[in-house]
């Protein structure tokens, strides 16, 4: 359960196009304070275009966005010192060493002590033991973990994290979410975006996005009850198959009808996971568009 | 200012730790004096190589200062880290003043050797005075150079768009600034279009400098036009550099 304060992020009836595509068309939302907000959707949804308009790297065609109350273009300055980036490249700079990295970019945000946060943030990341390589000798999971903490080392209000997990091992996945969620319980918003449907639920809020279009906003335990669980019955080894309607709440009323006899041997449940139903959402929504 | 330094610091770090690239932006423009050097000795006695010997040195720093700086800053762009700079807070000015900055070093470095080469292969017998111009004047140019890099830079979305320009800007030097051939016979647009480049002052300078009877009076107009190439290009660089999309 988490309570809301604020909104970090709004967004209203942004659009971008780029020629005549529209990578973002109306877009509507309000990102909470605290949280840890997904934006979920395949490539060429509009992820990286919503969060590069976010930071004030793309000047949007119509509509307006605030972070943290602050005009992304206008008071790009004073937001600046209080937004973290971590591109989908790892946009880092393969001569100088993972330290030097860190400590060029904590450099322009005058960070205190900005070497002991450094070492600190080297330490969490498990690069101590690399931090005086260069870069170019990391392999792509090292080199994602040095551009986070580029990201973090000036201690971030908002953290926007385009695609931050690709291509990472399943470890390493997870000991970036374990870092998201402290930070996100410190007061940090993580606004993050991803092509991996599973990482949705790990997410506090989260937006389906498709050719630039919300589809869906939602907490992840919301969008799963969205989906439906195939429930399977063996009867004297005979199949029987029911699809009910949401998660395990509406089971009880639908083995009712088995009335459970001696002779069920097995029951099984196939819940949707949440990436069947945020694909069903895409994929309703193609057929929509095509009929 | 802070910025500056920064970014300046950070690009001779980042120079530094490509040795590769620093050998062969110091060592290649040696290599080709010494090609240049056997070349002229295979020409006849009466033909005076000596006056086309510090243009030819002034233009392979140009030449090697605008392409470098160039394609650093695309591989900075496609790379994502302009972006990233300039979203952690970099100003444009910061970004171009600390390039420029960075490749003060290096330039320097480049004038110093390739100078001292050209006099040594050539037995150039230039007093003190004459020789310090010359390194002042290479030098200005190599700064020019690094500026037209980054101005020409903006207009290329990766490094392969780097390479139009080569014949764009360095062929018309080559042959309209008084490099090779004399600009006084060539047609009035070419002259005027020679007259746009960097180089055909840097030429003009140099030609003068190495006449017995030269007075810096005699070339003021020609290195102020070379010193406001440099604020110009730094404000075409401020103003073509795009921070959004």
């Amino acid at each position: 359960m988490y309570i809301y304060f604020m909104n970090a992020i709004e967004i209203v009836n942004l659009s971008k196009n780029f020629g005549k595509i529209g990578a973002l068309n109306r877009m509507s939302l309000d990102v909470p304070e605290g949280t840890i907000y997904g934006l979920v959707g395949p490539n060429g949804s509009g992820k990286t275009t919503l969060i590069k308009a976010l930071v004030g790297s793309l000047r949007p065609n119509s509509g307006f966005a605030k972070v943290l109350g602050l005009d992304p273009l206008k008071d790009k300055w004073e937001l600046r010192k209080q937004i973290g980036y971590m591109p989908q490249s790892p946009a880092l700079y393969d001569d100088l060493s993972a330290r030097d990295n860190i400590l060029f970019f904590g450099k322009e945000q005058n960070v205190p002590d900005l070497h002991q946060k450094t070492d600190e943030i080297l330490s969490f990341a498990e690069l101590t033991n690399r931090a005086d390589d260069a870069v170019r000798t990391f392999s792509g999971g090292m080199k994602k973990r040095v551009s986070l903490c580029c990201a973090l080392v000036h201690n971030p209000k908002i953290i926007f994290l385009d695609e931050p997990t690709a291509a990472l091992d399943p470890y390493l996945k997870m000991l970036f979410w374990i870092l998201f969620r402290k930070l996100a319980q410190s007061g940090v918003t993580i606004f993050v975006s991803t092509h991996q449907m599973d990482e949705a639920m790990l997410c506090d809020k989260v937006t389906i996005l498709r050719n630039g279009e919300i589809l869906a906003v939602d907490t992840p335990r919301n969008i799963l009850h969205r989906g439906k669980t195939k429930l399977k019955i063996f009867d004297n080894h005979e199949e029987k198959t029911a699809v009910i309607d949401s998660t395990s709440e509406n089971l009880a009323d639908e083995l009712k009808k088995f009335g459970l006899e001696k002779n069920i041997s097995s029951v099984e449940l196939q819940p949707d996971t949440i990436e069947d139903i945020i694909l069903s959402i895409i994929r309703k929504k193609e057929k929509e568009e095509k009929s | 200012m802070r910025h500056t330094f920064i970014i300046g610091r950070r690009v001779l770090a980042q120079l530094k730790g490509d040795t590769r690239f620093l050998v062969l932006s110091v060592i290649a423009p040696l290599i080709i004096i010494y090609f240049l050097k056997l070349l002229f000795d295979t020409f006849p006695p009466l033909v005076e190589v000596k006056s086309f010997t510090i243009p030819i040195s002034a233009f392979i720093v140009h030449f090697l200062s605008f392409i470098l700086c160039a394609i650093l800053l695309v591989q900075e762009r496609t790379r994502g880290t302009l972006e990233r700079m300039m979203i952690s807070g970099f100003s444009k000015t910061a970004i171009i003043g600390g390039y420029t900055l960075g490749y003060f070093g290096l330039a320097t470095v480049q004038a110093i050797t390739v100078l001292a080469e050209s006099i040594w292969l050539f037995n150039l017998n230039y007093d003190t005075k004459t020789v310090v111009l010359l390194f002042m004047v290479i030098w200005l140019l190599a700064i020019v150079s690094v500026m037209l890099g980054i101005f020409i830079s903006t207009f290329a979305k990766h490094e392969a768009q780097v390479f139009p320009f080569i014949p764009l800007i360095i062929l018309p030097s080559v042959f309209l600034t008084g490099l090779v051939i004399s600009p006084d016979g060539l047609p009035v647009w070419a002259q005027i279009i020679g007259k746009c480049l960097p180089l055909h002052y840097a030429v003009n300078i140099i030609h003068e400098i190495i006449k017995p009877e030269y007075k810096l009076t005699d070339t003021l107009v020609d290195f102020g036009i070379l010193t406001g190439y440099i604020f110009g290009l730094l404000v075409l660089a401020s103003l073509s550099l795009r921070e959004t999309e």
